[in-house]
């Protein structure tokens, strides 16, 4: 075993490490051509990835390396991965193991990789699990170590005073059920993750099935393969997370685990409109009917078997207190569903330290978090449980799905002159809202006589304006939600073409698809919201027809700075775009603005 | 005996005798003047101790076997009794193996004479006192041992009848070193009256209340050498190792190592993957210590402080920056710059650290040249960086470049170390255990108590890439060989070649520049602006891409994005939009992305939007014919017009120049300030000051000025204590009066230093003393006074009427007489 002598210092800690990486340098990896051999992949010392797309060995590299490298960046030549702790525990927590991971990067990287490198990432993935949380007959919730020196320096820590209880031998010491969310996070800022195996609560039975035979007069239906194996894969792990792309069925993902679990369930989505298309799901795809399910919003508090809440209603306050909580204790609940992981509001991480004895499902499309807590998934809602192929990614195509063009309106001189001499805090707005954009807008409308177009603004002056110049209605934050989806039947149906959206379309769940969009003004939100409404709006068409993002920006202003971070963004993400000239798109003669 | 080894070399042939030279070289280092004197120094401990440093542990054990079998009457032995001994233990070895080894030792004159009746240079004896870590007979320690000793049956029965804590003892010194160190007092009886009780049988045979020492002491298995110190008797010790042998277990060959040979080529790919890192990290680490010298400490090296500083700037733990720091400096690339003048810097040194005149040379050679100067200064330095950041023997912290991590012999532990590794099969990786198993048994003498030393090498050759998965790299092996060959110096004694072929990539460079990426000249352009360089640039691509892009990521292969900024950069450096569009197209291997011209385009359009210059002054005008006149005006040439705008020229003179030479033009010129306003200026009229201040006239010269009534009180006062003083003045004693014309009678004349004695005690006591003094004019004053100090040569004195401090000059004084 791993001799891991606490007074041994550096030198020994190398030679655990070196130990893993000898091991796997008697494969026969990375033999084939070890020095420098053509291979798609560049190891670079920051720990990034470099992979180049036109490579023949790509597709083949992309997939050795998904499970335990984060894809940050995808432009149209060399994709950038990153190597990360948490990356690589989850693809431990997985099944991968250390020399799965060195074996590919040595496999497949064009250059030699830095020796230190590798003992770094063969070190990193054996940490995780040293650690294991465990259910003693005796004792009850334990922490035990495979590893006794890894126990010795965390029982030390101050970070996790008040959490441990007795030593119950060297390598076991009890631990407070309580305190089995906040352990865990604290041993992953600590740097030894544990892996729990502690069991959960059976929960309050109540049956669920899958209706695949169809229900209602509705054609028979399978769970797709892919889905089958992530309900498995999550089943067998007990609790985590299952990363989908958008649009590949994560609902039925949920309704599995619930068919599998056969208890009380409580769903935690982003907001209203998605918790009512989760419920309609469930009543088509699974045996529960209408009146077991309830809906716990802003507008109605109901508590059934399966009960599907907001994080808004869960992390609203009265003086100062979350007046919600009740909910988690109001059933016994089996199982727990999280949509959205990348969503979940901070709040909500720290009810669900206090749920670690109930299963729980994260369903999400990105781990990537704008707030950096991806640990806080990693530890408290469980590590990655499965990882679609990367197939089947392509397949939804998620590659190159749009052509994006910015395009350059140059400001009338009045309208320089305003901006020019605005206050700091106006100009993006005077920039934004040029009325020299609303002609533009109506050209690139008239553009695409026969698609369905959105328009999108930040303003409400200027989408009123642009309601009037284009005659299109308006969803802002103060339509009502029985209007809003009123115009989103009718854009729907075909029978409204031009819709003008504020940001709430941003949140709108069932946003309907467009083959068009415009983008007039608004700064672009997070990243992972960006890359969501993005992969919303700008899915090929089931037709094959080309989806257009359009944004239109005052040129030499601060307008087309926060454009440049926006075709930075999108080159990252894959998307082609080009930019062009506001008079190529309206032609010789300008139409006269009042 | 000395003579008789003189004897014997004398009668060698003369192979025989350069054989033995070579074999110790050290012995022709000063030419020995004769045999005798040859033989002499073949004999002295110093080159006996170096000679048996080189030795295995089998041949060493073979020579403790000749030394044990020496006969007690002439000294000599023979190989046959050596092979004896050798073979006496079980599973012994073969006796080929203990003849060469005998051979060894006969060759290095450690053994001498013919085979029936060997020698054993006698400083050996010295050297190891404890041959094969046996005692002394017991016949030299103590009458009454050798008495227990010459008879074996009760010897036997003694130890049999040992506790088991003293058995433990035993066991431990017949193991080796036959001595060992007791507590105080454990060999003292107990006090009358008391139970010598032996403990109830510690386990673990430890000394707990002395008593097991001293029942062996006085059972007279063990004696007593020194206070403090017991030596277990030779013949004990045979007796205890018969079942290991006389010799202890024979390590006949080097211990195995477990590790199957590696992929030779994973290991060189793993290690030439390091060595860029290498490569790459200290050329960080130079340019940082280029941008801000790290000063040097008086204790010598650089701080703790500065070292943490380029850690984490380098992004690297602070042990390698430690190590990468003392590479670059060993191998010439960091030099220490005296500073002119005072210290300024925060630790009030006066040296600095910053990149050598070699730094340069160095990082235009190419990265496998350049990462062998770094091994080969690695492996030839005498510095063992593991000290760093440890502390000393007076609790100080060892700093980088500091010479408490100075260790002569570190050199020598590399080769030891890297040695193991060359002499197995290549791309084999033992563990650190297995190396240093190895090291013990190959030279135990020079490898015990250095085990820590040679551990850190093994991890400073991981970090440098000279190992890689724990194996020796083949270009490491290269180097290794090419670094001990010069050392040895059998073809080039005095060092001519290494400058002779240093432009010449050595077969290691060579064999490691195979295994590096070749240099690119590309990069892959993307939307997303960023530039990928995949491998290291070219000296010119690099060069480029500095001045029109921002690195991003370094390694294998280097991503830089081009930024508004960058693109600026640029064109301040006196690119054109066009040249960079140029430039793009021409390295580029993908199309350039239309994101990026519009971005060259759009910084370019802007930049020199915008002029900005100095001017010592201007001249503006509505009237664009004035200016057009003024400009062409020849007797104007002098102020170096310049024509900004239709409207505005102007003159690098100041604006007094620019208005006298335009007035003296027949111009007229008027200066405004800076918010444009006319300055004007008018002649000045001359007017004298007048004499009394207006302020204090008042109406009525005449009428009596009025005082307030608490000013009157004081003025009351002041006149009261003049008065008093008049009064005492008149009563002023005629030692001080006198001396004058107006003096009447003899003037009690008062000495000098009487008058200083009477002033000093007036200081102490805060007294009034009348002071009589002779003034400016000459004429003889007194004055009643306070004196408050005396020194360099005045008396400084309070005038209690006036309340003003005077000043007397000392020579002055006539006389001093206390007031009361």
């Amino acid at each position: 075993m791993r001799d891991f002598l606490p007074d041994s210092g550096r030198v020994q800690h190398w030679m655990v490490g070196l130990r893993w990486v000898l091991h796997l340098a008697g494969q026969p990896i990375g033999r084939k051509d070890a020095g420098v051999s053509g291979g798609p992949l560049i190891v670079q010392s920051d720990k990034t990835l470099l992979l180049e797309i036109d490579h023949p060995d790509a597709q083949a590299c992309r997939m050795a390396i998904a499970p335990f490298a984060e894809l940050e960046r995808s432009p149209e030549h060399v994709h950038t991965y990153r190597l990360t702790p948490l990356g690589l525990w989850n693809a431990r927590a997985a099944g991968h193991d250390a020399e799965g991971v060195v074996d590919s990067l040595i496999k497949f990287s064009r250059y030699p990789v830095p020796h230190a490198l590798l003992v770094d990432v063969a070190e990193t993935m054996d940490r995780y699990g040293r650690l294991q949380l465990a259910n003693d007959p005796v004792h009850g919730l334990v922490l035990r170590a495979l590893d006794r020196v890894v126990l010795v320096e965390v029982a030390k820590s101050k970070k996790l005073a008040g959490m441990l209880g007795a030593r119950i031998d060297e390598d076991t010491i009890a631990v407070h059920p309580s305190e089995r969310g906040r352990l865990k996070q604290a041993l992953l800022k600590l740097g030894w993750p544990a892996e729990d195996l502690a069991g959960y609560v059976d929960g309050e039975a109540h049956p669920i099935d899958l209706a695949e035979a169809g229900k209602e007069g509705r054609k028979p239906w399978t769970l797709r393969s892919y889905q089958r194996e992530a309900v498995e894969a999550f089943w067998a792990g007990g609790s985590g997370v299952v990363v989908l792309p958008c649009g590949a069925g994560k609902t039925l993902v949920g309704a599995a685990a619930m068919a599998e679990a056969k208890a009380t369930t409580l769903i935690l989505v982003t907001n209203t409109v998605a918790g009512r298309q989760w419920k309609r799901e469930l009543i088509a795809r699974t045996s529960l009917t209408e009146e077991e399910i309830g809906e716990y919003s802003g507008e109605r508090k109901e508590i059934r078997p399966v009960t599907i809440a907001t994080y808004q209603v869960l992390t609203s306050r009265r003086g100062g207190a979350f007046t919600h909580l009740d909910l988690f204790g109001a059933r016994d609940w089996g199982l727990v569903i999280y949509d959205e992981v990348h969503l979940l509001p901070a709040p909500i991480f720290r009810f669900t330290a206090d749920l670690q004895a109930r299963r729980r499902l994260g369903l999400t499309a990105t781990l990537v978090r704008e707030d950096g807590r991806e640990g806080d998934v990693f530890s408290l809602i469980g590590p990655k449980r499965y990882d679609a192929p990367w197939k089947d990614i392509e397949s939804q195509g998620w590659i190159a799905p749009a052509e994006c063009t910015e395009v350059r309106v140059t400001l009338t001189d009045a309208e320089r002159m305003a901006y020019a001499t605005a206050e700091a805090e106006e100009r993006y707005r005077m920039a934004a809202t040029a009325r020299t954009k609303l002609p533009v807008v109506k050209a690139l409308v008239d553009r695409h006589p026969d698609d369905q177009v959105l328009v999108i603004g930040g303003y409400i002056d200027q989408l009123h304006q642009l309601g009037e110049y284009l005659d299109a209605p308006i969803i802002q934050g103060s339509t009502t939600n029985k209007e809003r989806e009123r115009l989103f039947d009718e854009f729907r149906s075909g029978s409204l073409r031009t819709l003008v959206i504020s940001k709430v379309g941003n949140f709108s769940i069932d946003l309907p698809e467009a083959a068009v969009a415009i983008q007039v003004s608004g700064t672009f939100g997070s990243r992972q919201e960006e890359a969501q409404r993005l992969g919303r709006v700008l899915r090929p068409k089931a037709d094959g027809r080309q989806a257009h993002f359009y944004t239109v920006v005052s040129r030499d202003t601060i307008d087309t700075e926060y454009a440049a971070h926006r075709q930075r963004f999108l080159a990252e993400q894959g998307y082609a775009y080009t930019i062009v000239d506001a008079d190529d798109v309206l032609g010789p003669k300008l139409p006269t603005v009042d | 005996m000395t003579t008789s080894l003189a004897d014997h070399l004398r009668s060698l042939p003369d192979e025989s005798l350069a054989a033995l030279l070579q074999l110790r070289p050290d012995l022709v280092v000063p030419v020995p003047a004769d045999i005798s004197a040859l033989a002499t120094r073949a004999q002295s401990r110093v080159s006996v101790a170096r000679a048996l440093d080189g030795l295995d542990q089998f041949t060493l054990q073979i020579l403790d076997a000749a030394r044990l079998t020496r006969d007690p009457a002439d000294g000599t032995t023979a190989t046959e009794a050596v092979l004896a001994m050798a073979t006496s233990g079980p599973r012994p070895p073969a006796p080929t193996t203990v003849r060469s080894a005998v051979d060894r030792l006969r060759a290095l004159f450690l053994l001498y004479g013919p085979e029936h009746a060997l020698s054993v240079v006698e400083s050996v004896d010295e050297v190891s006192p404890y041959p094969a870590g046996l005692g002394r007979p017991a016949a030299e320690l103590d009458a009454r041992a050798a008495a227990l000793c010459a008879d074996p049956a009760k010897l036997r029965r003694t130890l049999l009848a040992a506790p088991p804590s003293a058995r433990a003892i035993l066991d431990r010194l017949a193991a080796g070193p036959p001595v060992g160190s007791v507590p105080p007092g454990a060999l003292q009886a107990p006090p009358l009256g008391e139970e010598d009780q032996l403990p109830p049988d510690p386990v673990n045979g430890g000394v707990p209340t002395g008593s097991p020492v001293r029942w062996l002491v006085e059972h007279r298995l063990l004696v007593p050498i020194s206070a403090g110190t017991v030596e277990l008797p030779r013949e004990v010790g045979l007796l205890l190792r018969r079942d290991s042998g006389p010799l202890g277990p024979l390590r006949t060959s080097p211990p195995p190592t477990a590790a199957a040979p590696r992929e030779p080529k994973a290991v060189d790919s793993a290690g030439a993957g390091q060595t860029m890192e290498v490569v790459r990290h200290t050329e960080g680490l130079l340019e940082q210590l280029a941008a801000e010298p790290a000063p040097v400490l008086r204790s010598g090296g650089i701080g703790v402080r500065d070292l943490r500083r380029l850690a984490r700037v380098a992004g690297l733990d602070e042990p390698t920056t430690a190590l990468l720091v003392e590479v670059a400096y060993a191998a010439g690339l960091l030099g220490e710059l005296e500073l002119p003048g005072v210290s300024t810097n925060r630790y009030g040194a006066d040296q600095q650290v910053l990149p050598a005149a070699g730094y340069e040379v160095w990082r235009a050679a190419s990265l496998a040249q350049r990462w062998e100067q770094l091994a080969r200064a690695w492996l030839t330095m005498t510095r063992q960086v593991g000290l760093v950041g440890q502390r000393d023997d007076r609790d100080r912290p060892i700093t980088a470049l500091s010479a408490e991590a100075e260790r002569a012999g570190a050199p020598v532990s590399r080769r030891a170390v890297l040695g193991v590794l060359a002499d197995l099969e290549p791309a084999t990786a033992p563990t650190p255990d297995e190396v240093l198993a190895l090291l013990d048994w190959r030279s135990p003498r020079r490898s015990r108590g250095r085990e820590a030393a040679h551990r850190e090498v093994l991890a400073e050759a991981a970090q440098l890439g000279v190992t890689g998965l724990g194996a020796l790299t083949s270009y490491g092996r290269l180097l290794l060989a090419d670094v001990i060959h010069a050392d040895d110096g059998t073809n080039d004694p005095l060092g001519l070649h290494v400058e002779a072929d240093s432009d010449e990539p050595s077969t290691a460079a060579r064999a490691l520049d195979a295994l590096l990426p070749a240099p690119v000249d590309h990069f892959l352009m993307q939307a997303d602006l960023t530039l990928v360089v995949p491998g290291p640039p070219e000296p010119a691509l690099a060069a480029e891409l500095d001045a029109v892009a921002e690195l991003e990521s370094a390694g294998g292969a280097s991503v830089h994005r081009v930024t508004t900024a960058s693109v600026r950069r640029a064109l301040d450096a006196g690119y054109r939009a066009d040249d960079l569009h140029a430039l793009f197209r021409r390295r580029s291997r993908t199309p350039v992305p239309q994101s990026l011209t519009y971005l060259v385009d759009d910084v370019a359009r802007r930049h020199g939007g915008l002029r900005a210059g100095s001017a010592g002054a201007y001249l503006r005008s509505d009237d664009e014919a004035l200016l057009s006149e003024v400009c062409a005006d020849r007797r104007l040439e002098s102020l170096a017009l310049r024509r900004l705008a239709p409207t505005v020229l102007v003159s690098p003179y100041q604006v007094g120049r620019l208005l006298g030479a335009l007035r003296d033009a027949g111009y007229a010129p008027v200066p405004e300030d800076a918010t444009g306003a006319a300055v004007l200026s008018r002649p000045k009229t001359r007017r004298a000051a007048a004499r009394v201040s207006v302020s204090t006239r008042t109406l009525d010269p005449l009428a009596a000025p009025r005082v307030p009534m608490p000013r009157l009180l004081g003025v009351v006062e002041q006149i009261r204590r003049g008065d008093a003083a008049a009064r005492a003045a008149r009563r002023a004693p005629a030692a001080v009066r006198g001396g004058g014309r107006g003096a009447t009678g003899p003037a009690p004349v008062q000495g000098h230093s009487d008058a200083l004695a009477v002033l000093q005690q007036a200081v102490r006591d805060k007294a009034l003393v009348w002071v009589g003094y002779v003034d400016a004019h000459g004429a003889t004053a007194s004055r009643l006074v306070k004196p408050v100090s005396i020194g360099a040569g005045y008396l400084r004195a309070e005038d209690e009427r006036t309340e003003m401090l005077h000043t007397f000059a000392l020579h002055r004084i006539t006389a001093a007489v206390r007031a009361d």
